[in-house]
C-alpha cells in the first residue's frame, strides 16, 4: 500500500503545477536605496510579512545597491541574468532614470516584470495660515502672480514635479518648483513659510494636519483615502488631470525560466491578498496597486510614454 | 507637563532594569559601530528594526538612540589611532587627534574625546529637554538663504585650516567642490562629470574619499620608510595615557564651543554632524591663542569637534521629536521606527507620549554616563593597539578601509575609487597640499550649491535674498569675521614690527 | 625642464583640470528660467581653480623641494593595493587580501616568508570572524 502511495506522490510531483520551482536558498532582494531608505524599509517590511504568513520556505536578504536613481540596482539585476534566487524592488525612479540619464542603461523592459504592489497617493498641502482654502484658490492666485508662488519637492523628475507640470498645463497657471533632497527639508520649507505649497505623502502629512499646521487642498489619487474623506480628489476639484501615483513593485533578472517567474508571481499575488499586507497598506496609507506581471509590463509602457511626454513638455531633456 | 515632573517620570521609565539593559546594549553597539569605518548608525539601526518590533517601544527607542550617540563616541577611536575616520563626522578629529597620537599622546587624545563627548552629549540632552519646542520653531525660519550663509561660514574655515600655503588650501577646497558636483544635478537632471559611468550618477560617497585620502594616504606615506619597527610611539606613563589637568584646562572653551555649536547645527534639518565638527573646529582655532599649532596636535582641536558631533545628536532629535521632521539619515530611520511601532511623530508627539519622550531624555543622560565609564578605562587598552608592529598594522588598516567602504556601497567600483583617492591622498601629502580643505569642500560643496540655487529660485533671481534676511546676513557676516581675524592678527603683528623698527 | 619645482607641475595639472571643468560646463545651461542652471557653480569654481593654479605656478619659482627618496616604495605599495583589489574582484576578499598582506609583510618589510604567510592567514581569519560571522557584513 505504501508503495502505491509513494508512487502516486512521485507521479503527482512529476505532474506538478507550473511552478515546479521552489527556492532552495536565501532569496536576494535588491533595493536601490541605502539601509533605511524608502525601498529598503519596504523590502524589509515585505520580508517580515512574508515570514509571518509563511509564504516562503527560505529567508529573504535585503541587498543594497545604491546609486544612480536605481540605475546601479537595475544594472546589477541585469547582470544576474538567469539567477533564480534574486529579485528586486523597483520604484518610479527606476522608470524615469533611463529617460533622462544616458548612463542608466537598464530599463524595466530589460528585466523580468513580476508584480506591481503599491501605489502611493499624495496630498497637496499648504501651510495652515495660507489664504488658499481650495486648490482652485491656489491656482487662481498663481495665475495672478505667474512664477511667484513656490512649491517644494524632490528632483525635477519626481512625482511632485510631474503633478505640477500636469496642473500647469491644464490650467495655464505657472509657479516655481524648488528641489530639496530630503523630505524633512521640504516640510520645513513649507512650515517655515519659505514656499507656498507642496505635494507630499499622507504618512508624512498626517501629524502636521492633526496639529493644525497644514491644510490639505486636494488629494492626488483616484479615490478618496480613508484618512481624508473630506478632501476632494483632483478630478473632483475640477482638474482634469490624471492622478500620478508613485509606484512600487517587484522585478526579477532577465532570462529566468517561466516556472521561476510564475513562482514569484504567485508569491506576491498571495502576499497582496494576505491580511497582514492589507493592514500594512492601511497603516502606511498606501493604495493597493497590485498588478500581475503582464499587467505590469503594459503599465510600464504606458507610464514611460506618458512620462516622456511630460518631461519633454517641461523642457527636460530626454535621452531615450 | 513641566520639566521637573516630566524628568522624574522619565527617570522612572529609564531606570527600569530592562531599559537600562537596552541602554547599555545600545551604547555598546553604537561604540563598536562607530569604531568600524564605513558602518554607521543608519545601517545598524535599519538592520535592527525587525528585532525592535518585539520589544517595548520605550526600550527599543532607548536602544536605538543609544546606538546613535554611542557611535559618535566610537568614531574618534580609529580617527585618533589610525587616521581612519570611523564616521564621517570624525574626519575633523583625525586632523589633530592623529597628530597627537604621533606625538605619543594618543591616550590623552582618546580621553579628551570621551570627556568632551560626555559634556557635549549631556548639554545636548539638556538642550533637547529645555528649549526644544521654541528652538524648533526658530529652526523653521532657517531656510536656503540661511543655509547658504552657514555653508559660506563653513568654507571660510578653509582660511583657518590653511596652514602654510593658502593657495594650496584653496585649490584643495576647489577640488573638493568639484568632486561634490559629480553626479546628477537634481534641479535639471543633467549628469555632471560622470564620464559616462553609471556608478557616478549619484556622485562619490564621502566615506570613500575620506578613507582613501586620510587612511590610505597615510599608510602609503608611511610605507616610504623601510625599517620602521613600530607604527606610532606608544604612550608611556600615566601622563600620556589619560588627559592631564592642564589638558582639561586648555579645553575649557572647546567644551562649551563644541556643545553649543553642535547642538544648534544639529537642530537645523539637513545640516549634519560633519558640518558641526568643522565649524566648531574652525571657531576653536579662530579664538585660540595657539591657533598656529592647530593641525599639529593641539588637544582642543580634538575636544571641539568631538563635542560638536555628540551634541549634534541631541540637536537632531529636536526637529524629529517636536515636529516629526527628520534632519538626517539616522533620524529618518528613527522616524520610520517610531511609525513602525505605531507612533505618530509630529507636533503633538511629546504632548501625547510624555513617557516615551521623557524616558528617552532620561535614558540619554544615563547613556552618556555609561559611555564615559565604558570609554575612559578602555582608552589605555586602545592605545596598546599602537604597539602593533608596522607590518601588522598597515595591512589591518588597508583591510579595514576596504571593508569599511564596501559595507557602505557594496560596489567594487567604489573600491577602485578608494584606491584612486588613496593615491591622491599620498600625492597631496607629498606635495604639501592640506587634505582637510578637500574634505571640507566635498562636504559643503553640494549643500552650498543647492542652497544657493534654492535661494535664487525663491527670490526669482535676486541675490539680495542672501543678505536681506537677518539670520542669513548674520551668518555671512560671521563668515567674513572669521576670514578677517587672521588678517587682523597679521596686520597687528606687522604694525608692531614697524613700531619696533622705528624705535 | 625638471628643475621646475613640483608646485609648478601640480599647478599645471590643476590648471588643466580647471580648463576641463569650464569646458564641460559650456554644454550645460548657465541660467535657466527657473534659476541658476547646472553650469553656474562649476563654471565659477573652475575659473577660480584656473586662476589660483596659475598663481601657484607663477609662485613656484621659489617652491620647496620634495623628498623623493621613499616614493618608489610608496608607489609600489599602492600598486600592490590596486592589484589586490583587482584580485579581490576576481577571487573574492579572502584570497585577494591574503595575497596583499603577504606582499606587504614579505616585500615591504622583509619579514621571513613563514611569518608573512601566517600574518596573511591570520589577518584574513580575523576579518572573517569579525565581519562576516559576528556582524553579518558582506565582504567583497
Amino acid at each position: 500500500m505504501r508503495i502505491v502511495v509513494m508512487a502516486l506522490a512521485v507521479a503527482m510531483a512529476g505532474a506538478a503545477p507550473a511552478h515546479a520551482f521552489k527556492p532552495t536558498r536565501t532569496v536576494e532582494v535588491v533595493v536601490h536605496t541605502g539601509p533605511g531608505g524608502g525601498s529598503d524599509l519596504l523590502a524589509r517590511a515585505v520580508a517580515t510579512i512574508i515570514e509571518k504568513e509563511k509564504l516562503l520556505p527560505v529567508r529573504m536578504q535585503v541587498v543594497n545597491k545604491t546609486g544612480g536613481g536605481g540605475a546601479v540596482a537595475a544594472a546589477y539585476l541585469a547582470e544576474k541574468a538567469g539567477e533564480q534566487h534574486t529579485i528586486g524592488f523597483f520604484t518610479g525612479v527606476w522608470l524615469t532614470s533611463p529617460l533622462t540619464s544616458a548612463e542608466a542603461k537598464v530599463t524595466l523592459r530589460d528585466l523580468t516584470p513580476v508584480a506591481r504592489l503599491v501605489l502611493e497617493p499624495a496630498l497637496i498641502a499648504v501651510k495652515a495660515d495660507a489664504p488658499y482654502k481650495t486648490l482652485g484658490d491656489f491656482i487662481a492666485a498663481a495665475k495672478q502672480q505667474p512664477g511667484q508662488l513656490k512649491q517644494s519637492g524632490g528632483s525635477v523628475t519626481s512625482r511632485d514635479n510631474v503633478v505640477r507640470q500636469l496642473l500647469q498645463k491644464a490650467t495655464g497657471a505657472r509657479w516655481a518648483f524648488i528641489s530639496f533632497p530630503g523630505g524633512g527639508e521640504r516640510i520645513a520649507a513649507l512650515l517655515g513659510g519659505h514656499v507656498n505649497m507642496m505635494v507630499l505623502e499622507p504618512a508624512e502629512a498626517g501629524e502636521h494636519i492633526r496639529a493644525g499646521n497644514m491644510r490639505v487642498l486636494a488629494q492626488v489619487s483616484d479615490q478618496r483615502l480613508a484618512g481624508f474623506r473630506e478632501v476632494p480628489t483632483l478630478k473632483e476639484a475640477g482638474f482634469d488631470v490624471p492622478a500620478v501615483p508613485q509606484v512600487r513593485g517587484v522585478v526579477a533578472p532577465p532570462g529566468i525560466p517561466a516556472e521561476n517567474v510564475a513562482y514569484w508571481e504567485d508569491l506576491f499575488g498571495r502576499l497582496a491578498r494576505s491580511a497582514s499586507w492589507r493592514k500594512f497598506l492601511a497603516d502606511n496609507q498606501f493604495e493597493d496597486g497590485y498588478q500581475d506581471a503582464a499587467e505590469l509590463a503594459k503599465f510600464y509602457d504606458e507610464f514611460t510614454a506618458r512620462m516622456r511626454a511630460i518631461l519633454q513638455e517641461a523642457g527636460i531633456k530626454t535621452v531615450r | 507637563m513641566d520639566i521637573a515632573s516630566g524628568l522624574l517620570q522619565g527617570f522612572a521609565v529609564a531606570l527600569q532594569p530592562t531599559n537600562v539593559l537596552w541602554c547599555f546594549v545600545g551604547v555598546f553597539l553604537g561604540t563598536i559601530v562607530g569604531i568600524m569605518p564605513g558602518l554607521g548608525p543608519p545601517a545598524t539601526i535599519a538592520m535592527l528594526l525587525p528585532l525592535t518590533a518585539l520589544m517595548n517601544p520605550a526600550g527599543a527607542m532607548i536602544m536605538l538612540a543609544g546606538i546613535y550617540y554611542g557611535a559618535k563616541y566610537g568614531g574618534s577611536t580609529t580617527s585618533i589611532l589610525l587616521n581612519v575616520p570611523g564616521e564621517s563626522a570624525s574626519v575633523v578629529t583625525c586632523l589633530d587627534g592623529y597628530q597627537l597620537a604621533r606625538k605619543g599622546r594618543a591616550g590623552a587624545a582618546l580621553g579628551i574625546a570621551a570627556i568632551a563627548s560626555f559634556i557635549a552629549g549631556t548639554v545636548g540632552v539638556l538642550g533637547l529637554m529645555l528649549v526644544a519646542p521654541p528652538l524648533a520653531r526658530l529652526a523653521l525660519a532657517f531656510s536656503s538663504p540661511e543655509y547658504f550663509g552657514l555653508m559660506a561660514l563653513g568654507l571660510a574655515m578653509v582660511v583657518l585650516l590653511a596652514g602654510r600655503s593658502l593657495v594650496k588650501a584653496l585649490l584643495a577646497m576647489l577640488v573638493g567642490l568639484w568632486i561634490a558636483g559629480i553626479g546628477t544635478d537634481p534641479f535639471s537632471t543633467t549628469s555632471r562629470f560622470t564620464f559616462g559611468r553609471m556608478e557616478l550618477l549619484s556622485g562619490i560617497d564621502f566615506v570613500v574619499v575620506a578613507i582613501g585620502v586620510f587612511a590610505l594616504g597615510e599608510v602609503l606615506a608611511n610605507m616610504e620608510a623601510r625599517d620602521e619597527p613600530k607604527a606610532l610611539p606608544v604612550p608611556k606613563g600615566l601622563r600620556n595615557l589619560l588627559p592631564t589637568a592642564q589638558d582639561l584646562r586648555d579645553c575649557r572653551f572647546a567644551f562649551v564651543n563644541g556643545s553649543v555649536i553642535g547642538f544648534l547645527i544639529g537642530v537645523l534639518p539637513g545640516a549634519g554632524s560633519t558640518i558641526a565638527s568643522f565649524i566648531s573646529y574652525g571657531v576653536e582655532k579662530a579664538f585660540s591663542r595657539r591657533r598656529d599649532q592647530f593641525g599639529t596636535g593641539v588637544i582642543e582641536g580634538v575636544a571641539a569637534p568631538e563635542g560638536a558631533n555628540n551634541s549634534e545628536t541631541g540637536g537632531a532629535l529636536v526637529p524629529l521629536l517636536t515636529l516629526g521632521i527628520p534632519g538626517s539619515g539616522t533620524t529618518a530611520i528613527l522616524l520610520a521606527a517610531l511609525v513602525l511601532w505605531g507612533f505618530k511623530p509630529g507636533p503633538l508627539f511629546i504632548a501625547e507620549n510624555p513617557q516615551l519622550f521623557w524616558g528617552l531624555v532620561a535614558s540619554m543622560y544615563i547613556g552618556n554616563v555609561i559611555l564615559l565609564i565604558l570609554n575612559l578605562p578602555l582608552v589605555p587598552l586602545f592605545a596598546q593597539v599602537l604597539r602593533a608592529p608596522a607590518y601588522a598594522l598597515y595591512p589591518a588598516i588597508i583591510g579595514l578601509s576596504i571593508v569599511g567602504v564596501y559595507t557602505v556601497s557594496g560596489s567594487l567600483f567604489d573600491l577602485a575609487l578608494l584606491a584612486a583617492f588613496g593615491l591622491l591622498g599620498y600625492v597631496m601629502r607629498k606635495l604639501d597640499y592640506p587634505s582637510a580643505p578637500l574634505i571640507l569642500g566635498l562636504v559643503l560643496g553640494g549643500a552650498m550649491e543647492r542652497a544657493l540655487r534654492q535661494s535664487l529660485m525663491m527670490s526669482e533671481g535676486s541675490l539680495s535674498i542672501l543678505v536681506s534676511r537677518p539670520l542669513a546676513a548674520a551668518m555671512l557676516s560671521f563668515a567674513l569675521l572669521i576670514l578677517l581675524i587672521p588678517l587682523v592678527a597679521r596686520l597687528n603683528a606687522w604694525r608692531l614690527r614697524v613700531m619696533e623698527e622705528e624705535k | 625642464m625638471f628643475r621646475r619645482s613640483p608646485d609648478f607641475w601640480s599647478g599645471l595639472a590643476l590648471v588643466l583640470l580647471g580648463v576641463y571643468i569650464v569646458t564641460a560646463t559650456s554644454g550645460w545651461d548657465y541660467l535657466s528660467p527657473e534659476g541658476p542652471g547646472p553650469a553656474f557653480f562649476p563654471r565659477w569654481y573652475g575659473i577660480a581653480m584656473i586662476v589660483l593654479a596659475a598663481a601657484l605656478m607663477v609662485g613656484s619659482a621659489k617652491g620647496a623641494t620634495v623628498e623623493w627618496r621613499g616614493t618608489g616604495r610608496a608607489l609600489g605599495a599602492w600598486a600592490a593595493i590596486a592589484a589586490g583589489l583587482l584580485l579581490m574582484k576576481l577571487v573574492g576578499f579572502a584570497l585577494g587580501f591574503a595575497v596583499l598582506t603577504y606582499f606587504i609583510v614579505a616585500v615591504m618589510y622583509r619579514r621571513p616568508p613563514l611569518q608573512s604567510a601566517l600574518m596573511a592567514g591570520g589577518m584574513v581569519a580575523t576579518f572573517y570572524l569579525i565581519f562576516t560571522l559576528a556582524l553579518g557584513v558582506p565582504l567583497p
